[in-house]
């Protein structure tokens, strides 16, 4: 890896250069006239629409609805995920008999689900969650399964010349071997659950129509109704920058946990 | 089974005494039958050190894995002190050439997993590990992880797993194949005074004749197509042996000759 000559700050100074030079170029682009004000506006209206945004609550309120949203869904999804993983990852019988069914669920896209959730929950609350768990759900159980299914065959010869028993097997032999491949599932489930967590919020019930929507993905369908481009380009960098500050979380969670190297 | 192992004292009866009779072994690869052995008959004595050499394809490692339990013949019968084997057991250690120590296991850990189904108490579990650390040269790397040590340290502490449940057998698939020529030979005369200390019977698989003459009782040469022994050579010199003796030179020539003339 080239990256490993590079220390901690110089890295991420290099990942600033791009953003940066984007916010040069919007701003000479703002600063000559060249920007159309219906479709985009300077930054410093940006700013002074995020500082109004903090001000009024707005925005924290959003974003803190989003989040809440988000997590919710994404824990309830990634546990059964989990639990259903393990268990297909461990059964011959399991996999029998819930494989075929889950790999074709999978391929159903997940707001392809909307219509068919929303007739039987409503577009509240129970709707949202269902949707963002049900996107956690498969990357986590494809992850947890592959794991428990894929214990490279040395390992577990090891397992059988030491004569442990079913549950050390497991606990010293399938688990361990299973985690980095669990938490690519947990990481690939969170970034499920962001993006549904925006089209739930986006396209169901939201807030400018009937008052029930709450969030950045009802903050944003708002702002573009009402022509807010400001807004719009606001709530699009929150997105980004929670979805990026929780990918880093997981995986700085997951190297944390993972101390050792697969040989 | 495993509880009969005693970890504090060393074996008082002569154990570890191996019976291979009429062994056979065909594999299907690729819509072809190969005879991985043929036939196979061979008597190791307790506390004997045996090598097996011989090219790839002559069942070497195939007889060992049917020793450890994790695969079984066709045909023929493999027994350890009259025991038929059916299945991998902590009375027959094995060393694999990749160490396979666990990767989310320290040193420490890894060794003491091999004493995890043998009765006895905590205490005299990490007794019988530390004991062990020390006898492999592990001291003070006792809570490192796989991948922070070399290769000749991870195939001590392999050793050493192989080792802590007091196995009569001891299995080691080229222990010693993947290390430089250096530590090979350094971790050969440690290899030695654990076999003497510990007074288990070894069986070795190696590519490496002059290992095999240096450490072993008897070498064992195989061939393939199908897989049999050639030939059987007792090696009589008193231990430590040196290289250049005479009689290890006239051995070492016979055994070489023998491969080149089988390989074809």
């Amino acid at each position: 890896m080239t990256t490993s000559t590079l220390n901690r700050p110089q890295l991420i100074w290099r990942a600033l250069v791009l953003p940066a030079a984007l916010v040069v170029l919007w701003s000479l682009l703002d600063a000559f006239g060249a920007l159309n004000g219906d479709i985009i506006v300077s930054p410093l209206q940006v700013l002074k629409t995020s500082y109004e945004g903090f001000a009024d609550g707005s925005i924290p309120g959003a974003t803190i609805a989003t989040l809440l949203r988000a997590l919710v869904g994404w824990t309830i999804g990634a546990s059964i995920g989990l639990a259903f993983g393990v268990l297909i990852g461990l059964s011959g019988v399991a996999r029998g008999l819930f494989d075929p069914s889950i790999a074709s669920l999978r391929q159903i896209a997940l707001f392809a689900w909307i219509p068919l959730l929303s007739a039987w929950f409503g577009n509240g609350e129970v709707m949202k969650i269902t949707l963002i768990a049900l996107g956690a759900f498969f990357p986590m159980a494809l992850g947890a399964q592959a794991g428990c299914q894929n214990v490279p065959a040395p390992f577990r010869e090891v397992g059988r010349v030491l004569e442990l028993d079913r549950r050390a097997t497991l606990t010293k032999i399938v688990f361990p071997a299973a985690i980095p491949s669990i938490l690519a599932g947990l990481e690939l489930s969170l970034n499920i659950a962001w993006l549904g967590t925006f089209g739930a919020e986006y396209l169901i019930g939201t807030g400018y129509i009937n008052g029930m929507g709450d969030g950045l993905g009802a903050y944003l369908a708002a702002a573009r109704e009402y022509a807010r481009m400001d807004q719009v380009l606001l709530g699009v960098l929150f997105l980004a920058l929670i979805g990026v500050a929780l990918d880093r979380l997981v995986i700085g969670f997951s190297r944390r946990l993972i101390p050792w190297r697969m040989p | 089974m495993a509880d009969a192992l005693t970890l504090s004292r060393p074996k008082t009866v002569e154990v570890g005494s191996v019976q291979i009779s009429d062994v056979s072994k065909t594999f299907r690869v690729e819509g072809r039958t190969v005879h991985a052995l043929d036939d196979v008959s061979l008597a190791i004595a307790s506390g004997e050190f045996i090598s097996i050499v011989g090219p790839s394809g002559c069942g070497k490692s195939t007889l060992l894995r049917f020793l450890a339990g994790l695969d079984g013949p066709d045909s023929g019968r493999i027994a350890v002190d009259g025991e038929v084997i059916d299945r991998p057991s902590l009375k027959r250690g094995i060393v694999f050439q990749d160490h396979r120590l666990l990767p989310w296991f320290s040193v420490e850990k890894n060794i003491a997993l091999s004493l995890h189904s043998l009765a006895g108490s905590e205490a005299e579990k990490r007794e019988r590990v530390q004991y062990l650390i020390d006898l492999v040269g592990l001291s003070g790397f006792e809570k490192a992880l796989p991948h922070e040590l070399s290769g000749g340290m991870s195939q001590r502490a392999a050793i050493a797993r192989g080792l802590a449940p007091r196995p009569p057998l001891l299995l080691l698939d080229e222990p010693l194949g993947a290390l430089d020529s250096l530590t090979r030979s350094y971790l050969q005369d440690e290899l030695l005074a654990i076999w003497e200390r510990e007074k288990s019977t070894v069986v070795m698989v190696t590519h490496d004749v002059e290992e095999a003459i240096y450490l072993s009782d008897r070498v064992v040469v195989m061939e393939p197509r199908p897989g049999r022994i050639a030939k059987i050579f007792e090696v009589s010199g008193k231990r430590p042996r040196h290289r250049d003796d005479p009689d290890f030179v006239t051995i070492r020539r016979e055994i070489t000759d023998l491969l080149a003339h089988r390989r074809d």
